[in-house]
């Protein structure tokens, strides 16, 4: 790998549409306004080139082992310590990149899906083809969080990771109250920056723990570190050091990725405009969890625990949102939950050592989730901004493009055979059993009720009578809007084969999983591979998939058509039955519906108590350290009301002040 | 015929002038006022022979001399002032001009 | 001089400002003023016996000099006391004449005239002239209550105290106690009445020693003094002219050169 190209990539990915963004923000108002979309969209395609320049440069070297396929790549010392590079030390004040695998696939991913986000927002944000009130503003935003997000990537050391971890929670602020002067979107956006805080606390004393373990910050040297067990002096590394690192990284993914507990803030965040829903909620920036976990393997695959409750948490984590998205009748919400659900797919694959599977899955995810989305947005641009499924229905025949793709990506979410979801899911699935037979059993039950609600949406929306709400004028989108619609259902279909080989015997005959995808990715995640250190993997990477071994992907096609299935029999066939169901347990219906009052659980055993205690702090402020104040000053003020007195402005009055001095001095001078 | 020692004469002198400053203190007349201020004088007077007197020198007389023309000038300047303030505000009363203006 | 006749002294001057208090005009009636008077006269009486018993030993006591003391002081308390303002003057006559006395008493003839003249003689008369011109009716409501009385009289005698206590303490500085008047001519130690009276060719008299000494050392505040009185004449009569209508007006009050013809300079 040419170290000169890589770096200059490197630069290009972060600087362009930081450049375009930039572009956008001061010159879009003025000059450009409605042709703002054009530097942030050359910017981000600029991106897009140099990606595929470093997948190239990586994908050209032979992998032997993990070391030559990593490329770091220094960009310029920010401070210079002065340390020795033994120690390590001096290193973490440089801006590094660090190019593998990992990174490539990730930055293509990103952005790729950016740059359609991207186009599609130029009609989205548009009404009767006049650019809405905030257009400039958003492109900017847009170009920011590329960089941001690709900077999170790129990074090689944790200082840089954290960076662009706050700089996309930013971004996401951002844009989520888009629309801030509605009080529900402003108020979004808040909670989702202060439960990323939260997140982001543990986070931030994680990387202060590493430092303080490894004295360094950058991944060469920590996880080299972390390899060897024991620090650059010599001193053995115990488990719980390691367990105590992760669990504090996972801190921060479980803020970012929207898992239990802090994932209340992901259904809200769909007060955004629908393309920021689908690149940052569920595409690029809440996966940033998941890399971030795959990146640090070497320090989590040393701790059982931590291994296990990342596992657990994104077990659960999956079946939980998938029962509280049956009941919901906001479609957007509906996908939240499945976002939520799906990363919880993720984590659950990286906690049972499949961290090439769970990597799979956000690849493929970030395809056909995005896809979902933006349909989703160009059925609400089409409806005049409504995306309650009470309000309509039967749309097939008027939004026809809208319909095909959002079929398409329903059918990979649901985990259809054969397009992508399928087969990225029924990996993670397979891993799951083979680790643990309760993991693998979430995950099979979440695969049929995922099923379910997304044919739901589908077939409420676009099936069944012709229903539009009052006085709004449904039609197509332009497009601008229906090509990246088009090309990432392409994608939603065709994503999943780069991990597929062609092989008599296998799936239906001739499908193999575990193909070029992971055997390109499998040097960078090798920590959990080998799973070298203090954990061991239950059970050997290399399941049989021969023979039986396919059983399970058979068992999985096989409960996503039930589950369609079910899907259609409920809400075309004998659409009174949901109903039923939803009287007959009411207890039930509303726990799911009203998401398990999480959100009042919070607002009273946590915010409530700090808001009392922001009051008690005013209270001690306002009387007591204001009293001191006044107290003080008090002091000059009584010494004025006594000294007032003295100047009566009657001249005898003063006559007598001087004679009573004079007659004391001559008191003290002659007496005394 | 003997002559009574010095100390008694300062002592008559600090009593006249101790009567003259409780006068200028405590009434309220302007013109007593200044009165009060001439029996101070005397005092002075009576205290500045009697140290000449002691010293056997001419120098305390000449200055006693020199204050009772200081004392007659004084008198005819506050007198002409005191005139100008009656005209102002009508009456003698000192208080009259003790409200503090600004 | 023992400590008794400091608290003695102390207690006197004590009774004489309670005394000083009493008097002054207060709105109380007029027996407890008759009352602090007496009180006041008590304490002068007090005082001057207690002076003339020290001194008795030294056999310098001359009874004028307690009468015109004890008058002075008196009438200088009335001065201050009295509610009526013409009163106050007239009394001021009283205490200049007692103090002349006691000039006499010290060998001051010029200076005891002098005062006579100046003060009762023009002085006072100014200040009479004044009262009757500003203040027809004899006693002003102001006139009839004192400024502070307590505070001025506790100030006034912790200043008398302390000069006047001096003489009490052995330790004083200067000796002020021990004060005794030289010798006051070459020739006469012993106290020769007549000789002293009279002028004779070594002691030519205080006038003629007075005047020697103006127009000798004390030439220049000779000069300055009659400057200094020109000055104030000049001041008074600026001070209290009134101005004339057109004055107020702005106009000038005489016109130059309207009356008859023109006026030439020079």
């Amino acid at each position: 790998m040419d170290e000169q190209t890589l770096r200059t990539c490197g630069i290009l990915i972060l600087l362009l549409p930081l450049g375009g963004a930039a572009l956008a923000g001061a010159l879009g108002r003025p000059v450009l306004r409605g042709r703002t979309h054009w530097p942030v969209i050359l910017g981000v395609l600029g991106a897009v080139i140099c990606s595929f320049i470093l997948l190239g440069q990586v994908r050209g070297v032979e992998a032997t082992n993990s070391h030559s396929v990593t490329a770091v790549v220094s960009v310029y010392e920010w401070i210079a310590t002065g340390a020795e590079a033994a120690s390590g030390a001096a290193k973490w004040f440089r801006v590094v990149f660090l190019i593998d695998p990992l990174t490539c696939i990730m930055l293509v991913t990103v952005t790729g899906v950016s740059l359609l986000v991207i186009i599609y927002s130029r009609d989205y944000m548009r009404e009767n083809g006049h650019p809405e009130r905030g257009y400039e503003r958003f492109f900017a935003f847009l170009g920011l969080f590329v960089f941001s997000m690709c900077a999170l990537v790129l990074s090689g050391n944790f200082l840089l990771l954290y960076l662009g971890w706050e700089a996309v929670g930013l971004c996401s602020y951002l844009l989520i109250g888009f629309y801030y002067t509605k009080p529900s979107a402003a108020a979004a956006a808040k909670k989702a920056f202060l439960v990323n805080r939260i997140g982001d606390f543990g986070f931030g004393l994680g990387i202060l723990l590493i430092y303080l373990t490894f004295n360094a910050l950058d991944y060469e040297t920590v996880f080299a570190m972390a390899k060897a067990g024991e620090t650059a002096s010599g001193v053995p590394l115990t488990e719980g050091r390691f367990t105590a690192i992760a669990l504090l990284l996972f801190c921060g993914a479980v803020g970012k990725s929207a898992q239990l507990p802090l994932y209340v803030w992901l259904p809200d965040a769909m007060e955004g405009p629908s393309p920021v829903s689908a690149l940052i909620h569920a595409a690029t920036m809440v996966t940033a969890g998941v890399y971030m976990v795959a990146r640090c393997g070497a320090i989590f695959t040393q701790s059982a625990l931590a291994m296990t409750v990342v596992a657990v948490v994104g077990g659960v984590t999956a079946l939980y949102a998938a029962t509280i998205a049956l009941t919901q009748q906001d479609m957007k919400r509906v996908l939240a939950y499945s976002t939520i659900s799906q990363l919880g797919y993720m984590f659950l694959g990286v906690g049972v050592f499949a961290a090439t599977s769970a990597i799979f899955h956000l690849y493929t995810h970030a395809f056909f989730k995005a896809l979902l989305f933006l349909a989703a947005g160009s059925l609400m641009h089409g409806m005049g901004g409504i995306i309650d499924m009470r309000q309509f229905g039967g749309l097939k025949r008027i939004m026809p493009w809208t319909c095909l793709t959002f079929w398409i990506g329903a059918l990979a979410l649901a985990g259809f055979p054969l397009l992508s979801g399928f087969w990225s899911k029924d990996e993670i699935i397979h891993r799951a059993f083979a680790h643990n037979a309760i993991l693998g059993m979430i995950g099979l039950v979440t695969a049929v009720l995922t099923a379910f609600y997304t044919f739901r949406m589908v077939f409420r929306a676009f099936h069944g009578p012709q229903r539009v709400p009052e006085g709004v004028h449904a039609h197509e989108s332009g497009a601008w809007m229906l090509v990246p619609l088009c090309v990432l259902a392409v994608g939603a279909i065709g994503a999943g084969y780069a991990n597929v080989e062609f092989e008599r015997g296998g799936f239906l005959g001739c499908f193999e999983p575990g193909g070029s995808f992971e055997e390109f990715l499998n040097p960078a995640v090798i920590a959990f591979e080998r799973g070298a250190g203090h954990a061991v993997a239950a059970a050997d990477h290399e399941t049989e998939y021969a023979g039986g071994g396919h059983g399970l992907m058979y068992l999985s096609a096989a409960l996503a058509i039930l589950g369609i299935f079910a899907a259609w029999w409920l809400y075309v066939k004998r659409k009174g039955i949901p109903n039923r169901v939803a009287n007959a347990l009411p207890e039930a219906y509303d726990l799911s519906y009203n998401k398990y009052y999480v959100d009042e659980i919070y607002d009273a055993a946590v915010i409530r108590p700090l808001r009392g205690g922001g009051r008690l702090a005013f209270g001690i402020d306002e009387y007591f350290i204001d009293g001191i104040l006044w107290l003080v000053t008090a002091i000059p003020r009584l010494l004025a009301i006594m000294l007032k007195s003295f100047q009566g402005g009657s001249l005898q009055g003063y006559a007598v002040t001087m004679a009573a001095g004079f007659a004391v001095i001559l008191l003290l001078m002659l007496m005394a | 015929m003997p002559e009574p020692v010095t100390s008694h004469y300062i002592v008559i002198g600090a009593a006249l002038f101790a009567l003259g400053l409780v006068g200028f203190m405590a009434r309220r007349n302007l013109i007593v006022m200044f009165l009060s201020t001439e029996v101070m004088f005397q005092g002075v007077v009576v205290n500045l022979v009697a140290f000449a007197r002691m010293h056997n020198h001419l120098e305390g007389q000449a200055f006693a001399l020199f204050l009772l023309v200081v004392a007659a000038v004084e008198a005819a300047l506050a007198l002409g002032l005191v005139v100008l303030l009656h005209r102002r505000k009508g009456t003698l009363d000192s208080e009259a001009w003790a409200a503090m203006r600004g | 001089m023992s400590p008794i006749v400091a608290y003695l002294l102390y207690g006197l001057f004590a009774v004489g400002a309670a005394g000083l208090y009493l008097a002054l005009p207060q709105p109380h009636p007029a027996s407890t003023r008759v009352a602090g008077l007496l009180l006041g006269l008590g304490a002068i009486v007090g005082g001057l016996i207690l002076l003339g018993a020290r001194a008795m030993d030294s056999g310098s006591t001359n009874v004028f000099f307690y009468i015109f003391a004890a008058i002075a002081i008196f009438t200088a308390a009335r001065v201050v006391t009295h509610p009526k303002p013409v009163y106050s003057a007239v009394y001021f006559v009283a205490v200049v004449v007692a103090v002349a006395a006691l000039l006499v008493l010290q060998h001051a003839e010029f200076l005891a005239v002098a005062v006579i003249i100046i003060y009762a003689g023009a002085i006072l008369v100014t200040y009479v002239f004044v009262i009757m011109m500003a203040q027809q009716t004899g006693s002003a409501q102001y006139d009839t209550r004192a400024r502070e009385p307590f505070v001025a009289v506790l100030v006034g005698f912790a200043s008398m105290a302390a000069v006047a206590g001096r003489i009490a303490d052995p330790n004083a500085m200067g000796t002020v106690a021990a004060c005794e008047p030289k010798a006051t001519m070459p020739a006469n130690v012993a106290g020769d009445a007549a000789s002293e009276d009279t002028p004779t060719q070594d002691d030519p008299g205080n006038t003629v020693r007075m005047g020697r000494s103006l127009l000798g050392p004390y030439v220049i505040a000779l000069e300055v003094a009659g400057v200094l009185l020109l000055v104030a004449m000049i001041g008074a009569i600026a001070l209290v002219k009134k101005k004339l209508p057109a004055e107020a007006r702005g106009e000038s009050p005489v016109v130059i050169g309207q009356v008859g013809k023109e006026v030439k300079p020079f």
